[in-house]
C-alpha cells in the first residue's frame, strides 16, 4: 500500500491472469468501476512475470492457460515467494478433485466463474485481503 | 485245409482288394496327391493278398513270387509318400527310403529267383531284410501320426488314429506271420491272424473315407462342449470381433476342418484360424461365380463348406476347409455347420447392437460433457455483463432497458440451471459425481430451499413449510440436497399452472427421514410414472408441452437421492396433483461426522401411498 491518501479500494492492485478475452475484460471494468486498480495477464508466464514486478495485493487465477495450468503457477508461487498475496482461483471447473487441489495449494478461495457475478468477486476482494493478511506468515 | 481256413484267408483277401479299389476310387473322385499315395499303397497291398490266395489254389510261380514282393515293398513305401504328401519329409529322407525300396526289391527279387534253392535259412533272413524294411516305411508315419493327432479335436484326432492304428495292426501280423514259423501254421492260429488282419481293413477304410454315422460320433465329444460353451460364445462375447475369433475356432474343431474363417458383409476377414487370409480370399472368389450349393473345393482342392451369415449389413459368410489329410465332408457337415452358423448370425448382430448401443451411449455422455462446458464458458460472460447491466456499472439504463435487463437475467438464469444440470448428469454417466457428505439438519435445507422459492415464487401461489420436531439429521451433500429440493419445489410450482399452496413437510419415522412436497398441480397418469425419473424422460400432455424444462431435474434427483443412500417416489392422480416424497437416512445424533452414517434403504415402488404426514 504505497498511496494511503487515496480511498482504501483505489490502492488496492489485483492482478488477474485469464487467457479468455472477454472474462478478463468484463472483471477489468468491474474491477476498475470500483476503483481497484487492475493488471491483466493473459498467460501463466505473463502473469508470473507481473507477480515479481507489480506486487499486487491480491490475484485472481483460471485454472486453464495456454501455456501452463493455474495449478501450476500456485505451486511456483508457493515456492518462489514466501510472502505472497492471497489467491483466488476463478475456474470453469466445480469438479471437487480440482477444489481440493486448489485448497490444497494454499488458494485462499475457490469460484466456480458460472455461479458468481463480477460484482460478487469485486465485493468480497477487501474481505479475502484481510484474510490473506491473517493467514500470512509474519515476515521473516 | 479246413472251410474256416480257406474262407478266412478269401475274406482277408478279398477285403484288402476291396480296400484297394475303395481308396482309387476315392483318388479317381478327389485327385490329390495324399489320396493317389494311399491308393497306390492300399491296391499294393490288395495286389499282395490276391496273389497269395491265387498261388494257394494255382501253386506257386516265381513271376507272381516276384510281383507279390515288389508290391508288398510298395505298399510300404507308399504309405510313408502318403506321410510325406502332408507331412513332408526331407529330401534327404526320401531318397534313403527310395534307395531302401530299390535294395529291397532287388533282394526280394533276387530271394524269390535266384537264391530260391538256396537253403531256409538264408531265405529267413532275406525275408525279414523285407520285412523289416517294409516296417520302417509303415512304422514311421504310424508314429507321426499317433503323434500329430494328439494335437487335433474330434473327427481329426480320431482318424488320424484309425489310420496309425490300422497299420500298426498290421505291421504286427505281417511281423509274427513270418516270425512265427511252424507254430502258425495251425488252421486255428491262421484263422485268428487272417480275422485280425480282416479287422484293419475297415479301421484304414473309416480312417480315410469315414462314413458320416461315424463323424458324428466322434463330433459328439465336441458338441457336447460347445453346447456348454455356446452361451459364453453367443452371450457374452463383448465385441464382434471377440465372437467372430472365438466362434472360428469352435467351427475347426466341430468340422474337424484344418480352417476355419469368418468374412463380414464386405468380404473381408473377420477372424480365421488355421488358414490364413490370402488362402480364404481365393476360397471366397473361388466361389463368387459358383452357383452350386455350400460345400464345394477350394483352390488347392480341398473340401470346403461355406455357409452363409444373413447379417443385417449384408451377407458374410462362416467357412471350413478340410486338410490334405481330411477332404471328407458330407451334406452332414453342411447340415451342422448351416446350423451352427445361423447361431453365430444371432449372437454376431447381438454383438453388434450391444457395441453400437454402448458407442451411442458414450457419445451422448460424451456430447452431453462438452455441450455443457462449451455452453456454459459464453453464458458465464453474457450473465456478468447482465448483472452488471443491472446494477448500473456499464451506465444508466432508460426505461425499456430497465424492463428489458430483468427478464434477460431471468433467462440467463435459468438456463444457467439447465446447463448446470447438463453437466452434473454427464458426470453421473461418467461415475465422475462425487458427494461431500456431512452432517446436517434436513429442516434447515429444505427452510433454505422454500426461503430461495419463495422469493421467485407469483402471487398466484403460496408455499408453506412445516418441520415438527428439530433437528433431524441426515449425512449429505449440503449443496445437492438444496438442489433436489429446489427442483421439486419449483416443478410444484411449475406444474400447478393454477396456483394454489405447495406444502413441504419434513417428518421421520423408522430411522427414515422424509420430505413431502405437495402440490394441488395437474396430476400424472399411472402409465406415465415409469418415464417420470428416466433421463429426457419427459412426460408430454397439453398441459405440459408448453412448460420449459431438459427432462433432467428429476432423473438427477432420484439418482443423487440413491447415491445418498435414500430414493424419491411419488403419489399422484390426473388432476388431483402430486406428492413427490426424498426419502433419506436419518443419521443418529452420536454418530461421527466424518463417517457417512449412510445405509441403503429399501426401494419404495413408484405410485406407494405417502399418506401419512402430508397434511400441511
Amino acid at each position: 500500500m504505497s498511496d494511503r491518501s487515496r480511498s482504501e479500494k483505489e490502492s488496492i492492485h489485483v492482478l488477474l491472469i485469464e487467457d479468455d478475452a472477454a472474462i478478463a475484460e468484463m472483471y477489468r471494468v468491474q474491477l476498475e468501476y470500483d476503483g481497484y486498480r487492475v493488471t491483466v495477464a493473459t498467460t501463466g508466464e505473463n502473469g508470473f512475470a507481473n507477480l515479481a514486478t507489480a506486487r499486487p495485493d491480491i490475484v485472481l487465477l483460471d485454472l486453464l492457460l495456454p501455456d501452463r495450468s493455474g495449478l501450476e503457477i500456485m505451486a511456483e508461487i508457493k515456492e518462489k515467494f514466501r510472502n505472497h498475496p492471497p489467491v483466488v482461483i476463478l475456474s470453469n471447473y466445480g469438479e471437487p478433485t480440482m477444489i481440493d487441489k486448489g485448497f490444497s495449494l494454499g488458494a485462499l478461495e475457490y469460484l466456480v466463474k458460472s455461479r458468481v457475478t463480477p460484482a460478487v468477486v469485486s465485493q468480497s476482494i477487501p474481505g479475502w485481503i484481510q484474510a490473506g493478511r491473517g493467514q500470512a506468515e509474519p515476515d521473516g | 485245409m479246413i472251410l474256416a481256413q480257406r474262407l478266412a484267408l478269401d475274406l482277408t483277401a478279398l477285403a484288402f482288394v476291396l480296400l484297394g479299389v475303395a481308396t482309387a476310387i476315392e483318388w479317381y473322385r478327389h485327385r490329390g496327391r495324399a489320396e493317389a499315395m494311399l491308393a497306390l499303397s492300399l491296391i499294393s497291398l490288395g495286389i499282395v493278398a490276391a496273389l497269395g490266395r491265387l498261388q494257394d489254389l494255382t501253386g506257386r510261380s516265381t513271376a507272381a513270387g516276384t510281383v507279390s514282393l515288389v508290391a508288398f515293398l510298395a505298399s510300404g513305401y507308399f504309405v510313408l509318400m502318403f506321410r510325406d504328401a502332408f507331412l513332408p519329409l526331407s529330401r534327404r529322407t526320401r531318397l534313403a527310403a527310395a534307395a531302401l525300396l530299390a535294395v529291397s526289391c532287388v533282394i526280394g527279387v533276387a530271394d524269390a529267383t535266384v537264391l530260391a534253392s538256396a537253403g531256409q535259412d538264408v531265405s529267413t533272413v532275406l525275408a525279414l531284410e523285407l520285412v523289416f524294411a517294409w516296417a520302417i516305411f509303415t512304422g514311421e508315419p504310424i508314429v507321426r501320426f499317433w503323434l500329430a493327432s494328439r494335437d487335433l479335436h474330434g473327427v481329426q484326432k480320431a482318424r488320424m488314429r484309425a489310420l496309425s492304428f490300422g497299420f500298426a495292426v498290421l505291421i504286427g501280423v505281417v511281423v509274427v506271420n513270418v516270425l512265427g514259423g511252424t507254430a502258425l501254421q495251425s488252421p486255428a492260429a491262421i484263422i485268428a491272424t487272417q480275422l485280425i488282419a480282416l479287422a484293419v481293413v475297415p479301421l484304414i477304410y473309416v480312417s480315410f473315407a469315414p462314413p458320416s454315422l461315424l463323424r458324428r460320433i466322434w463330433r459328439m465329444g465336441e458338441e457336447a462342449e460347445l453346447r456348454s460353451a455356446i452361451q459364453d460364445l453367443l452371450i457374452f462375447s463383448p465385441t464382434q470381433q471377440v465372437l467372430a475369433e472365438k466362434a472360428v475356432g469352435w467351427a475347426q474343431r466341430l468340422l474337424g476342418a484344418d480352417g476355419a474363417f469368418i468374412v463380414d458383409a464386405e468380404g473381408a476377414v473377420m477372424a480365421a484360424s488355421g488358414i490364413d487370409d490370402q488362402r480364404v480370399d481365393e476360397i471366397m472368389s473361388e466361389r463368387a461365380g459358383e452357383l452350386g450349393g455350400p460345400l464345394g473345393r477350394g483352390p488347392d482342392g480341398a473340401a470346403v463348406i461355406v455357409a452363409p451369415l444373413h447379417l443385417s449389413e449384408g451377407s458374410g459368410a462362416l467357412g471350413v476347409a478340410a486338410g490334405r489329410f481330411t477332404p471328407m465332408f458330407g451334406s452332414d457337415e453342411v447340415n451342422q455347420l448351416q446350423g451352427y452358423a445361423s447361431a453365430v448370425t444371432a449372437g454376431l448382430e447381438r454383438a453388434r447392437v450391444t457395441e453400437r448401443l454402448a458407442a451411442i451411449e458414450r457419445n451422448k455422455t460424451q456430447f452431453l460433457n462438452l455441450a455443457s462446458h462449451e455452453l456454459r464458458g459464453p453464458l458465464t460472460v453474457v450473465r456478468g455483463y447482465v448483472s452488471m447491466l443491472e446494477s448500473g456499472v456499464l451506465g444508466e439504463l432508460n426505461d425499456r432497458g430497465h424492463k428489458a435487463v430483468p427478464v434477460i437475467s431471468a433467462k440467463v438464469l435459468e438456463m444457467n440451471a439447465l446447463i448446470e444440470q447438463m453437466i452434473e448428469a454427464a458426470r453421473l454417466e461418467d461415475g465422475r459425481l462425487m458427494l461431500r457428505p456431512a452432517e446436517a439438519d434436513l429442516c434447515s435445507l429444505v427452510s433454505v430451499a422454500v426461503d430461495t422459492a419463495r422469493q421467485v415464487v407469483d402471487d398466484k401461489h403460496q408455499i408453506l413449510f412445516e418441520c415438527r420436531y428439530r433437528p433431524v439429521l441426515v449425512q449429505v451433500d449440503a449443496e445437492r440436497i438444496q438442489t433436489i429440493l429446489g427442483n421439486l419445489i419449483s416443478n410444484a410450482i411449475k406444474y400447478s399452472p393454477g396456483g394454489g399452496a405447495v406444502s413441504c413437510e419434513v417428518a421421520t419415522r423408522g430411522g427414515v427421514a422424509r420430505v413431502f412436497v405437495k402440490d394441488p398441480g395437474v396430476g400424472i397418469a399411472k402409465e406415465d410414472l415409469p418415464i417420470l425419473f428416466t433421463r429426457f424422460g419427459r412426460i408430454s400432455t397439453p398441459q405440459t408441452d408448453p412448460l420449459p424444462g431438459t427432462g433432467l431435474g428429476l432423473y438427477l434427483a432420484r439418482q443423487i437421492a440413491r447415491l445418498h443412500g435414500g430414493e424419491i417416489t411419488v403419489d399422484s392422480a390426473p388432476g388431483r396433483g402430486s406428492t413427490f416424497t426424498l426419502h433419506l437416512p436419518e443419521s443418529t445424533p452420536s454418530s461421527p461426522v466424518t463417517v457417512p452414517a449412510i445405509e441403503p434403504l429399501g426401494r419404495p415402488q413408484e405410485g406407494e401411498s405417502n399418506a401419512q404426514g402430508t397434511s400441511c
